[in-house]
């Protein structure tokens, strides 16, 4: 196979030329590809659909971390479910404030694979010593996790068919919500609307049910192809909507790094949804 | 008592070259076999091609699952029609796209539909309201080819008993999965199987044309696929089929839809079929009412499983034994009585370690035999080589 050519959609398929193979693996249960892109750089992809490009992934892992972590402003315990590619972990790392960071992934292999193929992903995050990591199911963990603990909870999941199906469902939001502490508050990836608008009708139906603020926001990925991308978004706390642009900015300033996507003025105007998006929470 | 044998390609002896060929095989790799040509299934590929020029080839992998037949297909070009998980992990295994598959039982699990979405295979057939909710959950994602049913009267397997919702019922279908947020790529049929007479395949053609004309008049997103299935005949009486007389009828009646229409065939059989051979051997001999009876290392429950749930009657070919002819029975090993190959069949006498060859054996055969008495399946040995097909 000298192309990639993602199957996610039966009429539309993007397709990407494969300069060098690296790494493909065909167990019974997956597909996984890290190759050479000449324009996208090294690219993953699991069964057929774009994980992450090491051209674009900051846009992705900026806006899902620094978001609910600046918007919280002063986040310690931080989970971070999947991921496994580190870069996740290299973003929330950033924040000097967090004291520690959980990370579950449910694949030793993606983790192992990811620090040989995708080293620019993590960037040495997995020698951090506030990192505690744990391979386990994501559900399994937050089932088992006592109440209360994390100010912060990621969920960097993959596509809503296969190993990361559960972290979509009820029992999920239900069980992050309850391991939140208070005025706590849950990131998620949630797909590209345009062509998946029921993945957000789901969501909102799910993650509205345990939480009193749900929303959305939103960031173009260009890999994701589709337009923009939703995280999904749950708190008890509006608040933490409502933190002003200086404060953040204060924040970004005092946690002491430079994003390359991430401003507080995408920050806020991120929250702000297309009119069809609007429409079909509201149906 | 009915004969067995009426309608039964035989041939006696070979030449010296093929009884090298033959022998060679047994010795090298032991009987029960069958041998793959490559070669036969390139050539069967392209001569359908030229067939049906217009239209995109989908090997229905269950007529004979096998990697290298995959993979000889795949390197031309074609496409696969794939029907379970397991049909798909072959496709996976040999890093095909599942963006060259369409998917199409028309009855699935759920977790049969989220394995082929992995696998990539978008494509769905459906043949009525209650499959289509199945799909509902990933509605954005997939196609759907809505499956008629025409039944056939002349084809040796008909498929439309099973599956197909009656052609008028295709709007309303159409229809409402549209409003539901489905994309509908189209119609699909499937006539039958080894039928001699093109006559279903025309008529089928034809009411789609009528069909998607009616359809596509009234919803807002036409339907821009016919998958017209598969079922073309092979010529197991080797009596000189006339392929073109068969094909030119369809082809026409393909030329009568609209040039923008994406035309989707399934042939299984024909492609595979004649790039397979088995290869038995006689392993014991009796005398029974005035009988020869021979006993193969392969039989119904094996490799000619395919007399049973196909209906076929393989070609065989005796390139052992000379001398005076009379009636015999080939039996298989197994200790079932139903386990017969053939009666009534006029052989000149052979011996233990003599081989049957049953030719055009590609087709159903392997795929559906079984391990009654823990017998083993024929080994399967790949060959590049064309066969003597005649």
């Amino acid at each position: 196979m000298k192309e990639f050519q993602e199957t996610l959609y039966d009429s539309i398929s993007q397709c990407f030329r494969i300069d060098k193979l690296y790494y493909e693996s065909k167990t019974e249960h997956q597909h996984l590809m890290i190759f050479h892109n000449a324009f996208l750089g090294r690219v993953m992809t699991l069964d057929g659909i774009v994980q992450t490009t090491e051209r674009d992934e900051f846009i992705y892992h900026e806006m899902m971390a620094h978001v609910p972590l600046l918007a919280h402003g002063e986040a310690k315990e931080v989970l971070i479910v999947g991921g496994g590619d580190g870069a996740m972990l290299r973003e929330v790392r950033r924040h000097p404030g967090v004291e520690r960071i959980v990370m579950v992934e449910i694949d030793a292999e993606v983790i192992e694979l990811a620090r040989k193929y995708l080293p620019n992903h993590s960037q040495g995050a997995f020698e951090d010593p506030r990192l505690e990591l744990v391979i386990s199911d994501g559900m399994e963990f937050v089932r088992n996790c006592e109440a209360g603990r994390f100010d912060v909870i990621i969920a960097d999941s993959t596509d809503p068919i296969g190993p990361g199906e559960v972290l979509f469902s009820d029992d999920f939001y239900a069980e992050c919500h309850r391991v939140l502490k208070e005025g706590g508050v849950m990131a998620t990836q949630n797909g590209v609307p345009f062509f998946q608008l029921d993945e957000v009708r789901t969501t909102r139906r799910r993650m509205g049910r345990h939480f009193a603020d749900q929303t959305f926001y939103s960031a173009a990925v260009p890999t994701y192809h589709g337009g923009i991308m939703t995280f999904g978004w749950g708190s008890d706390e509006p608040a933490l909507r409502q933190v002003s642009e200086k404060v953040l900015a204060q924040r970004l300033s005092e946690a002491g790094f430079q994003p390359r996507y991430y401003t507080p003025e995408i920050h806020l105007a991120s929250f702000a949804l297309p009119r069809y998006l609007l429409d079909a929470l509201e149906e | 008592m009915s004969s067995p044998a009426a309608g039964r390609a035989l041939r006696y002896g070979a030449s010296e070259e093929e009884k090298a060929r033959y022998h060679g095989l047994a010795r090298r790799h032991g009987t029960p076999l069958l041998v793959v040509s490559r070669e036969r299934l390139r050539v069967q590929y392209r001569d359908l091609q030229k067939r049906l020029p217009d239209v995109s080839l989908y090997y229905a992998i269950k007529a004979f699952p096998h990697p290298a037949v995959i993979e000889t297909l795949a390197a031309l070009g074609c496409h696969f029609d794939v029907a379970s998980e397991g049909e798909i992990e072959l496709l996976q295994a040999l890093r095909i796209s599942g963006r060259k598959t369409i998917h199409t039982h028309p009855v699935k699990k759920s977790q049969q539909i989220k394995a082929a979405l992995r696998g990539g295979s978008t494509t769905f057939v459906v043949d009525n309201l209650e499959e289509l909710g199945k799909l509902t959950p990933w509605r954005h994602r997939v196609g759907i080819l809505i499956r008629l049913s025409f039944p056939s009267e002349t084809a040796a397997v008909d498929l439309s008993r099973k599956f197909g919702c009656p052609p008028e019922e295709a709007p309303e279908i159409a229809e409402r999965a549209q409003r539901a947020g489905f994309q509908v790529r189209g119609l699909s049929f499937h006539v039958g199987s080894q039928s001699l007479s093109p006559q279903a395949h025309v008529d089928a053609i034809e009411q789609c044309r009528r069909l998607l004309e009616r359809i596509n008049e009234r919803l807002p997103h036409p339907l821009g696929t016919l998958d017209i299935g598969g079922g073309f005949p092979v010529d197991y009486e080797l009596r000189g089929f006339d392929y073109d007389a068969y094909f030119q009828p369809i082809r026409r009646a393909l030329e009568r839809l609209p040039r923008d229409l994406h035309l989707i065939a399934e042939p299984g059989r024909y492609l595979v079929a004649p790039a397979v051979i088995s290869i038995s051997s006689v392993i014991g001999k009796s005398r029974r009412g005035g009988l020869r009876w021979y006993y193969l290392d392969d039989g119904i429950y094996g490799s000619y499983s395919g007399q049973l749930f196909d209906h076929a009657r393989y070609p065989l070919q005796f390139p052992d034994g000379e001398g005076p002819r009379s009636p015999s029975v080939l039996a298989g090993p197994t200790c079932d009585s139903i386990d017969v190959i053939a009666e009534n069949l006029d052989l000149p006498e052979l011996n233990e370690g003599d081989l049957v060859i049953g030719r055009m054996m590609g087709a159903y055969t392997a795929a559906t035999s079984t391990r009654f008495n823990s017998l083993n399946a024929a080994k399967i040995v790949v060959e590049e080589e064309d066969f003597d097909v005649g």
